[in-house]
């Protein structure tokens, strides 16, 4: 499974949608149940996915999964894109 | 034992309206900080043993109105259960940061005060509502300003906690709906820093973490099982590699692994726990494939045993199927397949178990046997909202019926209840039986004809009720003291007629003619009340056919829903049995 997979299979989990509904534009804008509450479950989920602790201010400022992915990439993770 | 993770919670919270359930129950959470995620936790988790939990969670931090408010959304939503979760930041305030911006003597102030403002919270709520209370008590920091000064200075900051801790116990001891959970201890198990995540705190006000609420559920169906009589009474184990390390009948007597050292000290662990479980009402039976003689000589003589042969209610030990076993237990001790914990080592069996008998709650327990006693101990499903006198001597009692079988075996069944020497007191509950009364209500299921539940508070009510009568049996006989076994509660309909609200029998002296007696116990009162008719009914269940004929056997007749006794004989009770009435 590529690092991206693993985001959208973990985001599609957390917010309760279909694993096809999720690309790098998902974001509380067009996910509904992204809501701040979900946002906090999955910085949760996501740290144990890749093993890492999410600063204060990361959870905070990582809102899309293209965030996400520019988070990860600080925190050393690999994407192909 | 290890739990899931939240989301796995909120998205099967999503699924629970498909499925089936056998009882409800209205659960409220109060909280002084976010707690979101709980509730769904609680609903699957009621969900996972067919309970249906409609749950309420009050606004953020919002505790103290909706207690205090008696037209609050709280007590319109008429919870069963309400669990008050505190936490220590919230209760302290900035003394949590600065304990010594006050001398010693405002501090215990401080401490006396908040323990009257809770208690008088807590006085609020059980005037005004029926439920009952879980309050937490509050966790004891790791850190303290004072670092390792901290117990040389007087009432300082953990000790300050810890003494609020301990009067919030002694004051509620007695607060009979009201129940403490011990947050402090919950921390402790998993650890502060783990419960406690700041970003999470400084981005929601989450002070428990988000992984962690899963684990908070589980203990809080520690209080929801017992009062939906989801509870658990039994225990059966397997004996090799279960009780004790290593196969009797291969390795022999002295080979097995039982005693101070490794491995047998884990098995010694296990049996202690075990005993304790015991010691407070949980029955003990085996259910094993072994020679009887081999097993036995173990239990009896090996000088490591914890177990003793009488702690054990009941032994299949022998070459038959274990499903058959496990069957015939249940039936020797006259309880539902649905109240028996089956542990045994050998995952096979346990397939078969799972497969064959679903209502045993059968344990994957773990290849190493030193993981047995922590996952006894972290079984949610033995507690009880009240431990009596019964619960804990109930050990005793089923060895005396097991003692009783073997006397029965030898002579004829006349002969044997009159050999009994059956005493049966009938009295009106007082505030000492209350809590027995209310328990043998809300666990009966066998011979019980309505089958109606009733908490404490509701017993205590019909009490003070002039047109309630609530009786209950305590029997005797000469291997031991049965306690209080048989309830029955009347309504006084009208001056001429009383109807049989709640007529029940504990399963262990059922078929002795304890019925008979208190029926007409009930018809002789009737009598002189001068009260012309008696009428009952029964409300069949999955479990009450056992009394199914009661009414007719005794010449009740058939009316609409009723049955009813217009007759002015008296009941004849059988002349062994010798009556106690006040």
């Amino acid at each position: 499974m590529t690092n991206s997979e693993r985001i959208y299979k973990v985001i599609a989990r957390v917010m309760d949608v279909p694993i096809s509904r999720i690309n790098d534009e998902s974001s509380p804008q067009n996910i509904e149940s992204w809501d701040s509450f979900n946002g906090l479950v999955l910085a949760d989920e996501l740290e144990s996915e890749f093993n890492l602790k999410f600063t204060m201010k990361e959870i905070e400022e990582v809102v899309s999964v293209a965030d996400i992915k520019k988070c990860l990439k600080n925190h050393g993770e690999k994407f192909d894109d | 034992m290890s739990e899931f993770k939240l989301s796995y919670y909120l998205k099967k919270e999503k699924e629970i309206s498909n499925q089936k359930f056998d009882k409800e129950i209205r659960v409220a959470i109060l909280s002084s900080f976010t707690i979101n995620g709980l509730q769904e936790v609680l609903r699957v988790k009621c969900a996972n043993k067919k309970i249906l939990c409609h749950a309420y969670v009050s606004g953020y931090n919002q505790y103290n109105q909706e207690i205090l408010d008696i037209g609050s959304k709280l007590y319109s939503f008429k919870p069963d259960f309400t669990f008050l979760i505190l936490d220590v930041r919230s209760i302290l305030g900035d003394l949590f940061f600065l304990p010594n911006s006050i001398s010693v003597s405002e501090r215990k102030n401080f401490v006396e005060n908040k323990v009257k403002d809770l208690h008088n919270l807590v006085n609020s709520f059980v005037k005004s509502s029926d439920s009952k209370l879980v309050i937490s008590n509050l966790n004891i920091p790791n850190y303290s300003p004072y670092g390792i000064y901290e117990f040389k200075d007087e009432y300082g900051l953990k000790e300050m906690i810890q003494n609020l801790n301990n009067k919030l116990v002694s004051k509620l001891r007695d607060e009979q709906s009201v129940y403490i959970y011990d947050f402090n201890g919950f921390v402790n198990r998993f650890g502060e820093e783990n419960i406690f995540d700041y970003r999470q705190y400084f981005f929601g006000d989450v002070k428990i973490s988000l992984d962690f609420l899963p684990y908070l559920g589980a203990d809080f169906m520690g209080y929801l099982l017992p009062a939906l009589s989801a509870n658990k009474k039994c225990i059966v184990v397997d004996l090799d590699n279960t009780l004790w390390g290593g196969i009797v009948g291969e390795d022999g007597f002295n080979d097995i692994q039982l005693g101070p050292n490794r491995p047998g000290n884990a098995f010694v662990e296990f049996q202690k726990c075990l005993l304790a479980l015991h010691q407070r009402g949980i029955i003990l039976a085996v259910n094993s494939r072994n020679n009887l003689d081999d097993a036995m000589q173990v239990i009896n003589e090996h000088p490591h045993m914890v177990l003793r042969d009488g702690h054990f209610a009941c032994y299949m030990i022998n070459w038959n199927d274990k499903i058959s076993n496990m069957k015939e237990i249940a039936k020797e001790l006259n309880i539902g397949l649905d109240s028996i914990v089956y542990f045994d080592d050998d995952p096979i069996n346990r397939e078969i178990m799972k497969k064959a008998i679903p209502e045993v709650q059968t344990i994957d327990l773990p290849n190493d046997p030193s993981l047995y006693a922590k996952i006894l101990k972290s079984m949610q499903e033995f507690n009880v909202l009240k431990i009596t006198k019964e619960d804990i001597e109930k050990g005793k009692m089923y060895l005396q019926q097991r003692h009783r079988s073997e006397f029965k075996g030898s002579i004829n069944l006349n002969d044997y209840l009159k050999g009994l020497g059956i005493k049966v007191k009938i009295r009106q509950v007082d505030d000492f039986s209350l809590p027995r009364v209310s328990q043998l209500t809300l666990k009966t299921n066998q011979f019980n004809l309505t089958t109606r539940r009733y908490q404490e508070e509701e017993i205590r009510k019909f009490k003070n009720d002039r047109n309630v009568l609530v009786g209950y049996a305590q029997v005797e006989d000469k291997f031991g003291d049965n306690g209080i076994t048989g309830v029955y509660i009347i309504k006084k309909e009208k001056p001429s007629e009383w109807l049989i609200d709640t007529f029940l029998l504990s399963c262990r002296v059922i078929g002795r003619g304890i019925e008979n007696t208190m029926l007409s116990s009930i018809l002789k009162e009737a009598k002189n009340e001068g009260v012309t008719k008696v009428k009952g009914e029964f409300i069949p269940t999955k479990k009450n056919r056992p009394c199914e004929n009661f009414f007719p056997s005794f010449g009740f007749v058939k009316n609409q829903d009723y049955w009813e006794y217009n007759s002015e004989k008296d009941l004849e009770i059988p002349e062994y049995i010798q009556v106690d009435q006040k």
